[in-house]
């Protein structure tokens, strides 16, 4: 008996084998192979579906389940699909059906580019192979392993029936780091009737399945979101923005310097932080450093080794404090604009008061890179939520990209993920006083080369796409 | 049209206002046009733009056909809205991103006219989860309303259906619409460029497609600020 069996309360219907395992939560693997994939034969692409949903077919790689999720005897290789809009109808998915998808996923993900602030560097006709060309991708594929001979196995395996574009290799860094810096990953949304041992102890609100799986109740009061038809087939199902992140650390770097010497310059610094603050701050280090990382953690509302920012302003030691129990208010020292605030405001004071925790999505990701050649290097992003435009498209339009949700930073972007310019960004830091200091002339250090709106679909989606006839 | 003299050119500068010649445009001219080269309806709303100032105050302009045009249909549309004024006022409060709105019965129409900020599918989602009940209200009196009632169980359907209904925003600049009408049909903008000259038949086509418009994004008195900012300014709260 799985673990799952135990930790899923008896709520009527909730089927984990009929849920793709890399939707409630995350793996553990150390690596990930993501293939972007043409179906280039119908009734071979359907053919290998139905042997992956079945998986007892020895040369097509089985998808994992909720079900199969396992803390003490977890799978050595996991495999899960995602579909885009022109999959759907590339597989046969006849028009009157294809009708009932939520228009952001027909659209697609590089014509929602200006809503996703993916334009000037960021901007679709930039995306290198196979991104140039959205409507040929079908089907994203992704591989999770901790031993890469596995990858090159399945690839194969996915050749065979379908036409690989193009390939993508993620790891994690040592210590759970992105490039930045940062410790990552370390809040997600926690979900009713799902255990977690890694969520254990957080006191954010759970959230209600409908969250992030089509046919559950959502964190909007009454509100459900659309299930396209068949409504039993689809069920079970979730919308996932995959992203191809590139982030300019170089830049971030040099960004943080000079501001450090800007601040040093600046009468009110020791409002920022206190003479003395800098023995607590990475181990001990001089003023420009200790000041480099101040912005850094203002800018991501945590310290890079993972303290929130709102509990400990002063100091990077976590010491007893809790890494994800804390609220914002009026006055926080977390800046209303720092990424973490505007991606989650938690039971802050926002703008929008109906939406406190409406917009929660799953973040799962891995590192991408260094290019030996290019040297271009990021992150691989699945964003997942049951609704783009509740979720996923309402964080990135109004909230890390305009500032719609408080009154001092509208107008502003996010300045770490946001679609910034030097001419015209602006970060304000807060101080111990009323006081803020205005951060300015940082480009955009984070870069989409990527993506596609993809759907992750239930067991029984994949198998009923798999039996589709003509 | 030609300055140079001449009769013949004198002559066909004058055809717009040739009785004969309207006639023919009307039931030949145009008809005949939207067969070749018929423009898709463009969907309602401000476009997203990159620019953060024109994500503030944006122009709804909601045209729903009335079931009943008649006194008495018009009647019960009054007194959908009447029976829940209180829940406007609060759900306007709530969702934060108003500037203002109101309710007007014109010809055949209810129309809601409003100024907001943000993203339009937010701005009527967070109005659906607040105040859902009032839009199900109108809905009853609307043409095509009882297919997206109760709106809280069929937000997207929705949510497209005010798009469909929302007046599209004709360009500040005229030239700019052969390049949303590009769009709208998956080819890229300007891509070949189009001729100046035929953009009074582009208008034309769709003003066949989009009946009624708004000109314009519409006029600010004042450079683009959200509600929040003001009331923020205005020491109100927000």
């Amino acid at each position: 008996m799985s673990e799952i069996d135990a930790a899923v309360s008896p709520t009527k219907d909730f089927a984990p084998q009929n849920v793709q395992g890399n939707i409630l939560r995350g793996y553990r693997h150390g690596k990930v192979r993501h293939l972007m994939l043409e179906v280039s034969n119908r009734d071979v692409a359907r053919r290998f579906l139905a042997a992956s949903a079945d998986g007892t077919q020895k040369d097509v790689p089985r998808i994992t389940r909720s079900a199969d999720w396992s803390r003490d005897n977890p799978l050595e290789t996991c495999f899960n699909i995602g579909i885009t809009f022109a999959g759907l109808r590339a597989l046969g998915l006849p028009a009157e059906q294809l009708a009932t998808f939520p228009s952001e996923y027909a659209e697609g993900m590089a014509r929602r580019a200006i809503k996703l602030g993916d334009f000037g560097q960021s901007a679709p006709e930039n995306w290198p192979s196979p991104f140039d060309q959205p409507d040929r991708i079908h089907i994203v594929a992704s591989i999770y392993s901790n031993d890469e001979t596995a990858f090159d196995t399945v690839e194969v395996q996915v050749g065979r029936a379908f036409t690989i574009l193009g390939t993508r290799n993620g790891r994690n860094l040592p210590d759970d780091k992105v490039f930045f810096g940062y410790t990552d990953s370390i809040s997600q949304p926690r979900f009713k009737h799902v255990f977690d041992p890694d969520q254990v102890g957080v006191d954010e609100p759970k959230d209600p399945l409908g969250t992030v799986l089509l046919g559950y109740v959502t964190h909007f009061e009454g509100v459900e979101f659309a299930i396209p038809e068949p409504k039993n087939v689809f069920r079970d199902s979730a919308f996932n923005a995959f992203r191809v992140l590139q982030q300019n650390t170089d830049a971030f770097e040099a960004y943080l310097s000079k501001a450090a010497t800007e601040l040093e310059k600046n009468p009110r610094q020791y409002e920022l932080l206190p003479k003395g603050a800098e023995a607590n701050i990475n181990g001990g280090t001089n003023r420009h450093e200790a000041l480099r990382e101040v912005v850094a953690a203002q800018m991501c509302g945590r310290w890079r080794n993972g303290t929130p920012y709102e509990l400990s302003p002063n100091s990077d030691v976590l010491g007893d404090l809790s890494k994800t129990n804390y609220d914002y208010k009026f006055g926080s020292r977390c800046p209303a604009g720092s990424h973490m605030r505007r991606a989650n405001p938690r039971g802050g004071p926002i703008v929008q008061r109906v939406a406190n925790y409406s917009r929660r999505l799953v973040r799962r990701g891995m590192s991408y890179g260094p290019d030996p050649e290019t040297g271009e290097h990021g992150l691989l992003g699945n964003f997942i939520g049951a609704n783009y435009g509740a979720q996923f498209e309402a964080v990135m339009c109004d909230w890390i990209n305009f500032g719609l949700q408080d009154p001092e930073i509208t107008g502003t972007n996010d300045p770490l993920l946001g679609a910034n310019e030097p001419e015209t960004s602006v970060f304000y830091l807060t101080t111990s006083t009323e006081h803020r200091i205005r951060l300015s002339g940082f480009p955009r250090f984070v870069i989409a080369r990527g993506g596609a709106y993809t759907m992750l679909p239930s067991l029984s989606a994949i198998r009923y796409l798999s039996g589709l006839k003509g | 049209m030609s300055d140079d003299g001449g009769w013949l050119n004198t002559y066909v500068n004058s055809l717009p206002e040739r009785r004969w010649f309207q006639f023919l445009s009307k039931y030949v001219v145009v008809p005949f046009w939207v067969w070749r080269d018929g423009k898709p309806k463009l969907p309602g709303g401000p476009r997203p733009s990159p620019q953060p100032s024109d994500s503030t105050q944006r122009m709804m302009n909601l045209l729903m056909p009335l079931k009943d045009p008649s006194p008495i249909g018009r009647a019960k549309a009054v007194m959908a809205l009447a029976q829940n004024v209180d829940e406007v006022f609060a759900g306007l409060d709530n969702v934060g991103t108003v500037h203002s709105a109101r309710f007007l019965l014109i010809e055949d129409h209810i129309c809601m006219i409003s100024v907001y900020d943000g993203d339009f599918s937010n701005y009527i989602r967070d109005f659906i989860s607040t105040i859902g009940s009032v839009f199900d209200a109108l809905m009853l009196v609307v043409e095509g309303g009882d297919k997206l009632r109760p709106c809280e169980k069929n937000v997207e359907a929705f949510i497209d259906w005010v798009r469909d209904h929302d007046l599209f925003q004709a360009p500040d600049f005229p030239v700019e619409l052969f390049a949303l009408q590009d769009a709208q049909i998956g080819k890229k903008p300007n891509d070949p460029p189009h001729a100046v000259e035929s953009l009074p038949r582009s208008l034309i086509l769709q003003l066949h497609a989009n009946r009624n418009i708004s000109l314009g994004g519409g006029y600010r008195g004042y450079p683009g600020y959200s509600a929040a900012q003001i009331r923020n300014k205005l020491g109100v709260g927000w």
